[in-house]
């Protein structure tokens, strides 16, 4: 585990006070994420907005922040918490190993994932959604890319989900990664690109005039905290957290900060949660 | 019986009076009167402690059983049936907008604004369970708060849409825009802020109860120790007390400390068997009733607002693919199985159905199959209880059958004939006869049955320690009086 433990020695003192077996009873054999003084996260480092390496060694975007609140309420400070750049592909195993303890990196919770990492929140629901040139203004809806080309980045199943899930079909392009989906859609291509409504504002805040949002979201892509697999009381503490930051107002101030340039509906209420047994 | 003793010797002048005392005490303890005194007071002590450490620990164990079983427990389950009782006021208001004018579809308009009503006083009552649950919690005490306000302003969204739509006399099927419009903000507002609150209010009820619980057991369990330590002590003094009489006195064996003995080691042992005994019931109370019911009325919850979706899909068609996509989303809550969409979900349920209790992708299907997930998958199988798999097959046969109508609804919705998809839609929802009503009612059954077992659990639980209520003390006065007439007649020699 890479974080440090509060209450180690008072943990110690008990155990030799009432002896070993009377320790694993008391006091749990499993340890929390809550007791942790110090936190690695594990954040992306190429998703504008979102998580993104600024090349000083730091970490930028709406995930950094939301994190670093979290870490907030968990009692552990700014300074303490470490953050990890993590791609798609690493997240489970990173945290599986215990190289992070905590990942907020546009983490998508599914069923199958929730077999293997247990979720706080969601801390956002982002909805798939179209982006497409701003001068393009023959689609207007998602049944609109009927015979058009749709980007999407390697390993993501949002196109599948135009295709299979709503019967559309399109020309299914695949780039090693969004940011070159973008750039596909800025030279023209591709007609569109489709993923989270999240990470495409981020792009799109780059380049507001650029781009626009076919704005018909589809799916629900529920991002969630991801934690050692088991420990529930972290991820109570974590929801409550998500909670706090909701009715402070703190989440509508960070989605403003970082998609603010866009035109994107954010939602301001707390998400339901996943649930944390 | 006659012994000489050290007379006790007057303190020698020029010492300070306290060392005085100190060597009057010394010599005095060094008297065998003294030493049994001291035996007899340390027996006392001890088994007065036992007492007091197994009183607490029992009244710790029954207050964590009254807290589950009575208070917090109960009030976590109203509040999980707060999400229910939201969702099925929006599925109304969605069914009576389909149904526009006809008021005789499925089991009829009336029938739907009185179950409309029915869940709105519902979900005020697990709202005031939720509030006392919560109580002294900041965050959630807003919750429900947001939650009460926000009722009220669903309310007024409903009721315009509902009578918009009235006042156009719209036909089935053919919602009056201005109505849509009212709707629509009605159920966004439902969806992204109602239901949300509600939900994690019923998850934050869990987590309390959990909470509880762990400090219980953990506290019980040093509880235990404490009985354990303190019957062993008062065992080794009566031990101790027994040999110095045998030793001094010459006696074989003090039939009353031999007895106090034996009756400390029977206390001891059954009153630590009580508490894990009763412990054991309250886990299992919590574990196999508690958690499998609340994990249940989710299940239910979700399916409520699922099925709702098929009304929304045909009332609002520009929202159609939204709602046909949320209500798979919505369905793989429910029953999990990884497909991409309706038409898939539809013959993996009817596979999960068919091959239960075999459950479909269990083990070695590899990672592009991580099993029957969700409330009705894996999760409700290892929850079963012992010899009531087949009400889960129920379950799982009305809830394919609930997605069978639906598969049917769709086609007819997809062949451009509205009036057969409302007929089926209404089938559905129908409050006597419909598909949801059998799933409802066969998940209803499975929950009943856990509840069962959390009532059990918790009767069971106090019947273990309710003897303890008077053989705790009937067990320390006589360890007393067993100790008075153990030690008296050998005092009585030194009168």
């Amino acid at each position: 585990m890479a974080f440090r433990h509060r209450r180690g020695t008072a943990a110690l003192a008990a155990a030799a006070l009432l002896g070993v077996t009377a320790c694993s009873a008391v006091l749990g054999e499993d340890r929390s994420l809550v007791d942790a003084s110090s936190l690695a996260v594990g954040v992306k480092a190429d998703q504008p907005g979102l998580g993104l390496a600024t090349g000083d060694g730091g970490f930028e975007g709406f995930d950094v922040d939301v994190a670093l609140y979290i870490a907030g309420q968990l009692g552990v400070p700014e300074e303490n918490v470490e953050f990890v750049g993590v791609t798609s592909a690493e997240r489970e195993q990173k945290l599986i190993s215990g190289e992070v303890d905590m990942v907020v990196a546009t983490y998508s919770i599914t069923p199958a994932r929730k077999t293997q990492v247990t979720f706080g929140g969601p801390y956002y629901v982002a909805k798939q959604d179209v982006l497409v040139r701003a001068e393009d203004t023959g689609v207007q809806g998602v049944r609109d890319l009927e015979g058009r080309s749709v980007c999407q980045g390697a390993g993501s199943y949002s196109a599948v989900r135009i295709t299979e899930g709503l019967g559309i079909g399109v020309e299914q392009v695949e780039a090693p990664s969004y940011s070159a989906c973008i750039d596909m859609l800025r030279e023209g291509t591709v007609d569109a690109v489709s993923t989270d409504n999240l990470i495409l504002a981020g792009f799109l805040a780059e380049d507001p005039s650029a781009f626009r949002f076919v704005n018909n979201p589809f799916t629900d892509e529920k991002y969630g905290v991801g934690l050692p697999h088991g420990d529930v009381e972290a991820c109570e503490a974590v929801n409550k957290a998500i909670s706090r930051m909701y009715q402070e107002g703190t989440a509508e101030e960070l989605l403003e900060t970082w998609f603010g340039a866009t035109d994107l509906d954010v939602l301001d209420s707390v998400p339901q949660f996943e649930g944390c047994v | 019986m006659t012994t000489t003793e050290p007379p006790v010797r007057p303190a020698p002048r020029g010492r300070s009076a306290a060392r005085a005392g100190w060597d009057v005490l010394r010599t005095w303890t060094a008297t065998t009167p003294a030493r049994v005194w001291l035996l007899t007071v340390l027996c006392v002590t001890t088994v007065l402690g036992l007492f007091a450490s197994a009183s607490f620990t029992l009244g710790q164990t029954r207050e964590g059983l009254d807290v589950l079983g009575r208070d917090a427990g109960p009030q976590a389950m109203a509040t999980t049936e707060l999400y229910l009782a939201l969702a099925d006021m929006d599925a109304k208001t969605s069914d009576v907008l389909l149904m526009g004018t006809d008021h005789d579809l499925g089991s009829g308009r009336d029938d739907a604004l009185e179950q409309y009503e029915a869940s709105r006083k519902q979900a005020n009552e697990a709202l005031l369970h939720a509030a006392s649950l919560t109580e002294g919690d900041t965050v959630e005490e807003r919750n429900v708060q947001e939650v009460l306000e926000g009722m009220g302003a669903y309310e007024q969204l409903a009721t315009e849409a509902r009578l918009r739509n009235d006042e156009a006399e719209a036909p089935p099927g053919e919602v009056d825009g201005q109505a849509l419009e009212t709707y629509r903000r009605a159920t966004l507002m439902m969806h992204t802020e109602l239901l949300p609150k509600a939900f994690n209010l019923g998850l934050d009820s869990s987590a309390i109860v959990r909470a509880d619980h762990e400090e219980r057991q953990a506290s019980v369990a040093v509880g235990l120790l404490g009985v354990g330590g303190a019957g062993a002590a008062a065992m080794l003094a009566l031990v101790a007390l027994q040999g110095f009489l045998r030793v001094r006195f010459r006696r074989r064996f003090n039939l009353p400390l031999l007895g106090a003995t034996l009756l400390t080691g029977a206390l001891t042992l059954g009153a630590v068997l009580a508490l894990d005994t009763s412990g054991g019931y309250q886990r299992e109370a919590k574990e196999e009733g508690l958690d499998a019911a609340m994990s249940l009325a989710r299940a239910q919850a979700i399916a409520t607002d699922m099925q709702a979706d098929q009304s929304r899909y045909l009332l609002d068609p520009e929202m159609a693919d939204n709602y046909q996509q949320v209500y798979l989303e919505r369905a793989q809550q429910v029953l999990f199985r990884p497909v991409n969409n309706l038409e898939d979900y539809y013959d993996a349920v009817e596979e999960v159905a068919v091959s239960y209790p075999e459950l479909p992708g269990r083990g070695g299907a590899g990672e592009d199959d991580p099993g029957t997930l969700g409330y009705l998958g894996q999760k409700a199988q290892d929850a079963v209880l012992p010899g009531h798999e087949d009400e889960l097959a129920e379950v799982l046969e009305a809830y394919s059958a609930l997605q069978g109508q639906d598969e049917e609804l769709r086609a007819a919705a997809g062949a451009g004939d509205t009036e057969e998809a409302i007929g089926v839609r209404m089938g559905i929802t129908h409050s006597e006869d419909g598909a949801f009503r059998d799933y409802e009612q066969a998940l209803g059954d499975l929950t009943d049955l856990h509840e069962e077992a959390f009532e059990q659990g918790i009767g069971r639980g106090d019947a273990v320690l309710a003897p303890w209520l008077w053989l705790l003390p009937a067990g320390a006065a006589a360890l007393l009086l067993l100790i008075l007439f153990g030690v008296r007649p050998r005092l009585t020699e030194y009168r």
